[in-house]
């Protein structure tokens, strides 16, 4: 039984890490340009048939995570700036959050169209460490310990760099971050560049584990956007929280209990969050100026 | 104080406002050098359009506004820091979930590195020891008044020769108000020039050296703060004279 948990909370934190990682892309773009990015779990799909793509091309692995990382850095952060955001943006950001919902379903019916329905497999790493009781998978291992690195560089970045700490300016406060002689407008777009990243890895992550499909975004998507909801969806730090309880609720729910569970989780912790703490864990209440 | 005569600001019939509305209408004064300058004038005067025209945020119909005998029409936020303005606009402007200490790093953001502004932030932290109490713990966790003293420090950081700040005492204690203008009493005791839009326009005045009168975005009047104070038609029209309760 304590083997079983331990390797139950082990997957689980491996997943709500990813879940962390896509959540942290998303509240920075929310934080820093109003964006509620409803497409968000199929950009992670996007860069994984990327690295697909340049893997059927006999090439190896590191070369489509390279490619899937310029791919993304041009259409999910600069082209999705400059086509989607800038111009749905100028309506108000309810305009633009039901856009990046019809982006969501124009990525996954040309990911239909261009790679078919099926699950694709995709490469991961076999074994793990066996204590006799305790069984831990490297996959898990190796995907906690990247996330983590991930998320803490990005928060050492964030705090302690002068552009890290401009592009928090920038998000707190733009108008004030101008009078300061900071470039906002790039600092947007370095943010849309850091999700563009985040996404990309987290399909090298989550890949192995969730197999790749046209529609995989729905569920990462959900599972993303409630984990920004839980943790708190103004704060980075928030993300990260949620993306852990996340993973870790939903891996016990679908091993203790039937397999759909896994699928409610996300939205049941989203209701109840919503319900009584909408500003999630971390998170402040939000004040609106009037 | 050896005084350089020539004034450290000029505003030069400067014309312009938010798209088609007008709201300076050529407007034209000048700010002394190491004295505290007050503008007022009734709401919509174009007090603080007046402060933006100067900072590069208002695009200009005409008129030319000077730094130190340089034309800086036009220029931007960036330019004017590093020519040595600051802007400190009304109402809060602190970034609230960065450290006291970081916020009065990103003063320096467009000088430097974030290590060049070190000193440069240790030397505010002395000069506000409020601050230096408080300098790990989030912005936002500060008092109202607290915040303004954060953000005159901010300004600071950047070494300027000017700053400009627009309704300084709003939505502050009366004894947080004291101690923001005894903060730029002492600013200007150390050379810098002020320029100040205050509500508040008989205490303001009365620590000032220089006053003037805005209305419908032109220059009424102008002369020194003691002689806007007895003008019985500025008292009448803007300081509240005739309801004047203490």
């Amino acid at each position: 039984m304590v083997g079983l948990l331990a390797q139950v909370l082990v997957s689980g934190l491996a997943i709500g890490a990813i879940y962390a990682l896509i959540a942290t892309g998303f509240s920075l773009l929310w934080q820093g340009s109003q964006t509620v990015n409803f497409a968000q779990g199929d950009f992670v799909v996007v860069p994984a048939f990327v690295m697909l793509g340049v893997r059927g091309l006999g090439l190896p692995l590191w070369v489509g995570v390279l490619a899937a990382l310029v791919v993304s850095a041009l259409v999910l952060g600069l082209l999705f700036k400059r086509v989607l955001v800038d111009p749905m943006l100028k309506h108000g950001s309810l305009q633009l959050a039901i856009a990046t919902m019809a982006l969501s379903i124009v990525i996954q019916n040309g990911l239909l169209d261009v790679a078919g329905g099926e699950a694709f497999p995709f490469p991961g790493i076999n074994g793990g460490i066996d204590w006799g009781q305790i069984f831990l998978d490297w996959q898990s291992l190796i995907v906690l310990a990247v996330a983590v690195a991930a998320v803490t560089a990005l928060n050492l970045f964030l705090g302690r760099t002068r552009t890290g700490r401009a592009i928090q300016a920038s998000a707190q406060n733009p108008q004030v971050a101008v009078l300061l002689g900071i470039d906002v407008a790039r600092m947007i777009l370095i943010t849309f560049l850091i999700n563009a990243a985040l996404v990309t890895l987290a399909a090298l992550l989550i890949s192995p584990i969730y197999l790749v499909k046209f529609n995989n975004g729905i569920g990462i998507g959900l599972s993303a956007f409630s984990a920004a909801i839980v943790g708190g969806f103004n704060q980075v730090r928030g993300a990260v929280v949620g993306g852990l309880v996340l993973g870790v609720t939903e891996t016990f729910a679908a091993t203790f209990g039937p397999d759909q569970w896994r699928d409610a989780v996300p939205m049941l912790l989203l209701i109840l969050f919503v319900l009584f703490r909408p500003e999630g864990i971390l998170g402040r209440r939000e004040e609106r100026r009037v | 104080m050896a005084t350089d005569p020539s004034p450290i600001l000029v505003l030069d019939n400067v014309t312009g406002g938010y798209g088609r509305m007008t709201i300076l209408n050529g407007c034209s004064f000048a700010v002394a050098r190491a004295a505290i300058t007050t503008v007022i004038g009734p709401n919509g005067a174009g007090k603080s359009t007046c402060f933006k025209a100067v900072f590069g945020l208002l695009r200009l119909t005409g008129g030319r506004i000077l730094l130190d005998g340089t034309d800086v029409t036009g220029a931007a936020p960036r330019a004017l820091i590093a020519a040595g303005v600051c802007y400190v606009p009304q109402g809060r402007n602190i970034f609230p979930e960065l450290s006291v200490r970081d916020n009065l790093e990103l003063g320096g953001v467009a000088l430097g590195s974030a290590g060049a502004m070190r000193p440069k932030v240790e030397a505010a932290l002395d000069r506000f020891p409020i601050l230096r109490q408080r300098a790990s713990s989030q912005a936002s966790t500060l008092s109202g008044g607290q915040q303004k003293l954060l953000e005159i420090a901010r300004g600071l950081i950047a070494a300027p020769k000017l700053m400009l700040i627009d309704e300084p005492s709003i939505g502050l204690s009366p004894l947080m108000v004291k101690e923001v203008f005894a903060t730029l009493q002492g600013l200007r005791a150390s050379g810098v020039s002020i320029l100040m839009v205050e509500q508040n326009a008989r205490s303001a005045l009365e620590i000032s050296d220089f006053g003037i009168v805005l209305e419908t975005g032109r220059t009424r009047l102008t002369g020194t703060a003691r002689a806007i104070l007895d003008d019985p038609r500025v008292a009448r029209l803007f300081l509240g004279a005739d309801v004047e309760l203490d």
